[in-house]
């Protein structure tokens, strides 16, 4: 389990919860979620569109990622808090032996230095999709920070650090 | 909001060209039937390079990322010889980083970012020298357009569009004056941008959201905004019913889309009448050897009706040397003479003896603007229609 990088943004902007069967019920929760939570996060920022059509890319990946791999009981919660320079995204699942050992797994992928050739090999090589895509592609391609905080009561949050590229603003 | 899978994937055969718009975040590959039959049926069809524009195609997830990529390599290996080259947009954050990753399938893949080709002749309009100008410009033509809004159906409150905001002058105005609900400004020059953001911050004007878009292809969804705004912009685009398109889908149904072009011949003056008219046609031939039509403004109903509105509402004003300072009109024509005299018809290669006598023209607008009898007009269509429900 790696330590969080970075204090928590003190801007909490969203918070979402939803009972993970409802959640795990309909793929296409995670593109209205995703979307939603974009437009109202890209407020005030230097230029809202671009900015809502990249953090939904984010967030649609890393729910995508928990649709997939969740522990079915219980509730999800997803927080979102505005900072300077980063942003930061928080999912709490639910989780079980082998949900926290993908997570843990996942999570050594995601720091490690080569994340963006596991990335591409994951994207071209493997013929059934591999669940830690999105994350992989966080890392590699979004510079994102991703951690795991363990909860009491069997959940875990995943936290995910980022900074949208505002560079062609 | 948009569901997961509103994509559409068209192959156009002519230009060898599969054109992919939307969101496409699958669960899985085998809800993506129809896109892999486009992209077989591409592959049958197309010899030598096969385009995969995606200046559209604003959401795409990992599992449909590895179904463009089966379909890259697919080619590859049913056609070695055939080279794909992917069309990405500057406007969507990830596209480029994204679809870059396809040229690590093989030599055969490029991709390309489009954008600037969409713009002709406008490089010289992002010049920041030209500002002060721009800004002049819309403080002479605001006098009328304020009264005139609300006879084309704005009104307080009101969810607005201004695309091709330039400056962000116009928007700022709209949003002192009608205070919309939301009001969204869009262009492609990122100086015009910084410089509005500049504007409106030292304004504290806080409730406009200034966004770098393509007016051709807007991250904007459908059906969003009761006013949608454009002003003299269809007259610089080549093609200018791919803007009218964006403006009607992004319109609700029963809002109204309104533009402003020119007739720059119609560009009048007294005394030297003779002269100013010479020159203004000869400007409208200069734009459209720049494959621009400043000539549009009167052509506006058949453009909105053409693109499937209707109760379309047409008017005309003239701005003139008797509106406020007659020396911020001659600024104006003195700004066109440097523009059109002192540079495009330099880079069309007219001659000296045709460059002096343009100039002429201008010089004579100018005078007839400063001549306390003298009489100056500068005349602009105002059109709006209304999106069918």
């Amino acid at each position: 389990m790696q330590p969080v990088n970075h204090e928590a943004p003190a801007g909490r902007v969203l918070d979402i919860a939803m009972a993970t069967h409802l959640f795990a019920s309909d793929w296409a929760y995670c593109d209205q979620m995703a979307t939603y939570a974009a437009a109202l996060v890209s407020q005030r920022r230097a230029d809202s569109l671009r900015y809502a059509n990249l953090f939904s890319s984010v967030l649609n990946e890393l729910l995508e990622t928990v649709f997939r791999q969740h522990h079915p009981h219980g509730e999800i919660a997803c927080r979102i808090f505005r900072g300077e320079p980063h942003d930061r995204i928080e999912l709490t699942i639910p989780c079980d032996a082998s949900t926290r050992a993908f997570y843990e797994s996942a999570m050594v992928d995601a720091s490690s230095p080569d994340v963006a050739e596991k990335y591409l090999s994951s994207l071209l090589d493997n013929a059934i999709s591999d669940p830690r895509i999105g994350l992989l592609e966080l890392a590699a391609d979004y510079r994102a920070q991703l951690s795991l905080v363990e909860n009491a009561g069997d959940t875990l949050t995943l936290v995910v650090d980022i900074i949208i590229d505002d560079s062609a603003i | 909001m948009q569901s997961t899978m509103s994509y559409t994937a068209r192959f156009d055969e002519n230009n060898q060209e599969i054109v992919l718009a939307g969101s496409i975040r699958p669960k899985g590959a085998d809800e993506l039937a129809e896109l892999r039959k486009t992209f077989d049926r591409a592959i049958q069809a197309t010899r030598g390079t096969l385009y995969l524009n995606a200046k559209r195609l604003v959401q795409l997830n990992n599992a449909g990322f590895q179904e463009i990529t089966n379909f890259v390599k697919s080619a590859g290996l049913q056609k070695p010889n055939l080279k794909i080259t992917v069309i990405t947009s500057s406007y969507v954050g990830w596209s480029l980083r994204k679809f870059s990753l396809l040229q690590k399938i093989g030599s055969n893949v490029t991709v390309e970012q489009y954008d600037k080709d969409f713009y002709p002749g406008q490089s010289v309009l992002e010049d920041s020298g030209f500002i002060p100008i721009l800004r002049t410009q819309t403080k002479m033509t605001w006098r009328h357009e304020r009264d005139l809004l609300p006879r084309h159906g704005l009104k307080p409150a009101m969810a607005v569009a201004d695309i091709c905001c330039g400056i962000g002058d116009f928007a700022a105005l709209v949003y002192k004056e009608f205070q919309p609900s939301r009001l969204l400004a869009i262009d492609h020059s990122k100086p015009s941008l910084a410089y509005a953001r500049k504007v409106a911050s030292d304004f504290h004007i806080e409730g406009i959201e200034y966004v770098h878009g393509d007016a051709a292809n807007l991250l904007v969804e459908d059906n969003e905004f009761d006013f949608v705004t454009c002003r003299h912009s269809l007259q610089v685009f080549d093609r200018p019913e791919l803007i009218l398109k964006e403006l009607f889908r992004i319109c609700k149904p029963g809002g109204r889309v309104y533009i402003t072009n020119e007739k720059n011949s119609h560009c009048l003056g007294e005394p030297r009448a003779d002269s100013i008219q010479w020159t203004y046609n000869e400007v409208a031939r200069l734009w459209a050897h720049f494959k621009m039509d400043i000539e549009l403004g009167p052509k506006s109903r058949r453009f909105l009706l053409d693109a499937g509105f209707d109760d379309v509402q047409v008017e005309s004003f003239m701005v003139t040397n008797r509106d406020g300072d007659p020396q911020d009109f001659a600024d104006v024509i003195a700004s066109w003479e440097d523009v059109y005299a002192g540079q495009m018809a330099v880079q069309r290669g007219d001659t000296a003896e045709f460059i002096a006598r343009f100039r002429q023209g201008f010089q004579d607008h100018i005078s007839a603007a400063l001549h306390p009898k003298g009489y100056a007009g500068w005349p602009i269509w105002a059109a709006s229609a209304r999106k069918p429900r």
